[in-house]
């Protein structure tokens, strides 16, 4: 069933004088619990995209549906709202908020939504112990290296649970051992908890393990994805048994 | 509401060099702005002590039209000095002490100097209860106020220096001339026996007799010309000047020390409306300092800012944040800058300040104080005064767009 329908979607900036066109008109369709990955090179419009999808940002024109609703004329209020329920985000630069220990900032997307502090500490502590987080509860980021950042990241992109989890190049500031331990804990996550995953990378190894990659080259998807899905469907059964 | 509440707090408590760098703006306003209030609050004080208890009492009764023609100190709107009348005063509740005065313009001769002055005539030992701080500003006040010297008389010492020309032995005699309640000049020999401080600005060459000599010279026996009166807390002071007037009827006029010294409470006005500027360039200083922190706390923290915006915080709640960090730290600045102040303004009080007015040659101890009433308003204005100037900031964090705050503005 589809979580994610793009129709059409076009993305327009005014730089200065001249309007830089970034999205052309995108057709997507991503079903529930997919893992899927969004390639293309720098300057593609794969950011954009996430943007759009994320509900950070507003399409120019098209239409954009999540999970069955028309979302894309919302106003700011209501997108803040979408992105609190139903979208986690887990980005490159982990962007954790600095004061803030590693259980605070996992809770913090549901304590702004006045969620009972109780039912939400247990919630955020068994996420992080999936997460492996359990010695480092109450660290500070700065306290903390790349990959247990990451892992932060992703235990605050879950605790709301989310239906759908971006992931904007988030193995791009870690080392390869690092990148491959947060590759099978989103992989081993998707798996148990059914989230939809969607990332943008210029990473191999993630790649290896989309069960879809979708590329995106000049604003306009590109063909033939297919055979890469299947590609991927095989690497992955191979790595789940 | 309160989750925001406790957020805003959190980050104040924890952004550490931040907060400081905000507070230390706020504590120096605020610890200034108290100190000098508390000071101004002894001067004015002591201002008052030294009008109150030293020279006006806290009430006067004259005569009515007395102090419209005061200059020419008219002894012919005068009263009776005697028990009967005195009883009426002091039927008046709050009163506490009553002592007759008169006052007259005279000369004094010693050898051939003859000066005009000023002259009041008081009953020593009254005139004392009523304005106990008078008494130290009598050189020799055992011979005038015991009256062992009968026709003693003391001056300033600008009117001492005047008289005691070159050759002039300390004990030639003086003699004190001056138009009766008849017209008629009069004459009494006096003996100098010592100086009077001023502790007021005004009229330099004034002298003081006792009551008797003057009542023998100006042919007044058993009248005086104002009756100044003691009572036993300030604040009654409009409440026994409406009774006196019940009391004495349409043919005496009765005035507080702020109507005989109009000059005192003018001055008054005019160093706390003083203090009221400097503490208002103060204040917007120190905001101005809150307004610019926070606005670089807003650039310091845009991917933060994004970040929040992107796990749906909405934009009025990131204003709200950002409104409340500023008046949690207006408030703790409000605050511990109030106790520092106070603190200073304790010490003060305990070590007292010795200073003397302009006008004046009697020196007396200020004793800073503070008032639990201003202490609320500074922390008031502190704390609303940092939300206020927050706005812009607040405001600016809360337009930000989440796509280019999450890239770092």
């Amino acid at each position: 069933m589809a979580l994610v329908q793009l129709q059409g979607i076009k993305k327009s900036y005014q730089l200065g004088k001249t309007e830089v066109v970034a999205l052309k008109g995108v057709d997507l369709t991503i079903d529930k619990g997919e893992f899927t990955v969004v390639m293309g090179p720098s300057g593609s419009g794969k950011t954009t995209l996430l943007n759009i999808i994320g509900c950070l940002d507003r399409a120019s024109a098209g239409s954009y549906k999540l999970d069955g609703e028309e979302i894309g004329h919302r106003d700011f209020n209501d997108l803040a709202e979408v992105r609190n329920r139903k979208i986690g985000f887990i980005f490159q630069n982990f962007n954790l908020i600095p004061v803030l220990d590693v259980v605070e900032n996992v809770e913090f997307p549901c304590v702004i939504r006045g969620e009972n502090r109780k039912v939400l500490r247990e919630r955020t502590l068994k996420i992080a112990a999936e997460v492996g987080l359990t010695p480092y509860l109450h660290h500070k980021p700065d306290e903390l290296s790349g990959g247990q950042r990451q892992r932060v990241a992703i235990a605050r992109a879950l605790v709301t649970e989310p239906q759908l989890v971006l992931a904007d190049e988030p193995t791009a500031n870690l080392d390869s051992t690092t990148a491959d331990q947060i590759i099978d804990l989103m992989l081993k996550l998707n798996r148990e908890h059914g989230v939809t995953f969607l990332f943008s990378t210029h990473d191999p190894r993630v790649m290896e393990h989309a069960r879809r990659v979708v590329r995106i080259h000049d604003g306009v998807m590109a063909d033939g994805t297919e055979a890469a899905k299947v590609e991927s469907d095989r690497l992955h059964a191979a790595a789940v048994h | 509401m309160f989750s925001l509440l406790q957020i805003a707090v959190r980050n104040v408590l924890r952004n550490k060099r931040r907060t400081f760098i905000t507070l230390a703006a706020l504590l120096i306003g605020v610890t200034v702005m108290v100190s000098i209030r508390g000071t101004l609050n002894g001067l004015q004080r002591s201002l008052l002590q030294n009008v109150v208890k030293g020279q006006t009492g806290a009430l006067q009764v004259h005569r009515a039209g007395f102090l419209k023609n005061v200059l020419s100190s008219p002894l012919s709107l005068d009263m009776p000095q005697d028990a009967a009348f005195e009883a009426k005063l002091l039927g008046v509740k709050h009163v506490t002490a009553v002592a007759p005065r008169i006052l007259f313009a005279g000369m004094v001769n010693v050898a051939d100097q003859t000066i005009f002055l000023g002259v009041q005539a008081v009953d020593p030992l009254r005139e004392f209860k009523v304005v106990p701080l008078r008494e130290s500003t009598l050189e020799d006040k055992s011979q005038f106020a015991s009256g062992k010297v009968a026709d003693a008389m003391v001056v300033t010492d600008q009117l001492e220096k005047a008289l005691r020309g070159a050759n002039v032995p300390k004990d030639a005699p003086a003699a004190i001339l001056a138009p009766d309640k008849d017209g008629a000049l009069s004459g009494e020999n006096v003996t100098l026996t010592g100086i009077m401080k001023l502790n007021m600005p005004g009229e330099k060459k004034v002298g003081m007799v006792r009551l008797d000599v003057a009542q023998k010279l100006l042919k007044m026996e058993g009248r005086a010309t104002e009756y100044i009166l003691a009572v036993d807390d300030i604040d009654n002071i409009e409440q026994v000047a409406a009774d006196l007037r019940l009391a004495l009827g349409k043919d005496y006029e009765v005035s507080t020390w702020e109507d005989v010294a109009a000059f005192v409470k003018q001055a008054m006005a005019r160093q706390s409306f003083i203090l009221s500027l400097v503490a208002a360039v103060f204040l917007i200083l120190m905001l101005l300092g809150v307004a610019n922190t926070m606005l670089m706390s807003v650039l310091d923290r845009t991917r933060e800012i994004g970040t929040m915006m992107a796990v749906g915080v909405r934009r009025s709640k990131i204003l709200g944040l950002f409104l409340m960090e500023a008046a949690t730290i207006g408030a703790l600045g409000g605050i511990i800058g109030g106790a520092m102040g106070t603190a200073i303004v304790l010490v003060l009080h305990a070590r007292g300040i010795s200073v003397t007015f302009p006008g004046s040659n009697v020196p007396f101890t200020i004793q800073p104080f503070v008032t639990p009433g201003y202490l609320l308003a500074v922390v008031s204005i502190a704390g609303f005064g940092a939300l206020l100037f927050a706005v812009y900031p607040a405001w600016r964090a809360s337009r930000l767009r989440p796509v280019e705050a999450l890239a770092g503005g």
